[in-house]
């Protein structure tokens, strides 16, 4: 029989990103938060919402780099790698005329429902 | 048996993450032994242990320095 642990489902935990790149020094948090809680065995998402999918749109993360920090393009790099989930709103990419065809490779659209239901379905949700 | 894990001089997440890579590759039973200077890695270190299953069995602490030993349990 299977230890009760092993088939336990991970607790969720999600990030929710309303800034943008006008405001680089709240971006680089969600990252190292959601890539931090998957090394704590957490299962972590980050949606995209508002300003935030001006993160998303390829190129833009490149661009952004403060003090000793590395690129926030980096930082995105290895949250994707560690597992991190991200989700981009898509009425925000129509709101803010950023085409869903530009966001970064990896980014799943979706929209209310989903938001809500990951809000619901977390253990913990953290806004930026 | 124990294995050395010198994280002095890396800064928040990195000391956790390094910790997790780590700990896959000591094996059941054995120590970790970490060694940091980052402010946040004692609080980091001792609730990541706790999260994830492993066994804290020392801490100390040497001025800004500090020498965390964790068991693998799981």
């Amino acid at each position: 029989m299977r230890n009760k642990a092993e088939v336990k489902e991970k607790k969720k935990i999600l990030y929710v990103q309303t800034s943008g790149i006008d405001t680089p020094e709240r971006l680089y948090a969600p990252f190292i938060l959601a890539m931090t809680a998957q090394a704590m065995d957490l299962d972590a998402s980050i949606y995209f919402l508002i300003k935030g999918i001006t993160v998303l749109k390829e190129g833009a993360a490149e661009r952004i780099k403060i003090g000793n920090f590395p690129t926030l393009k980096e930082i995105m790099d290895q949250a994707i790698k560690a597992g991190v989930k991200i989700y981009a709103c898509a009425q925000s990419c129509d709101l803010l005329n950023v085409p869903k065809g530009d966001l970064v490779e990896g980014v799943t659209i979706a929209g209310a429902a989903t938001v809500n239901d990951l809000v619901l379905e977390a253990d913990g949700a953290l806004y930026f | 048996m124990e294995t050395e894990l010198d994280l002095r001089g890396l800064y928040c997440p990195i000391p956790v993450l390094r910790t997790r890579e780590e700990i896959e590759k000591v094996k059941m039973g054995d120590l970790l032994r970490i060694m940091a200077d980052d402010p946040a890695a004692e609080e980091d270190l001792k609730r990541w242990a706790k999260r994830t299953g492993q066994e804290v069995v020392n801490v100390k602490k040497e001025g800004e320095e500090i020498m965390v030993t964790i068991r693998r349990i799981k």
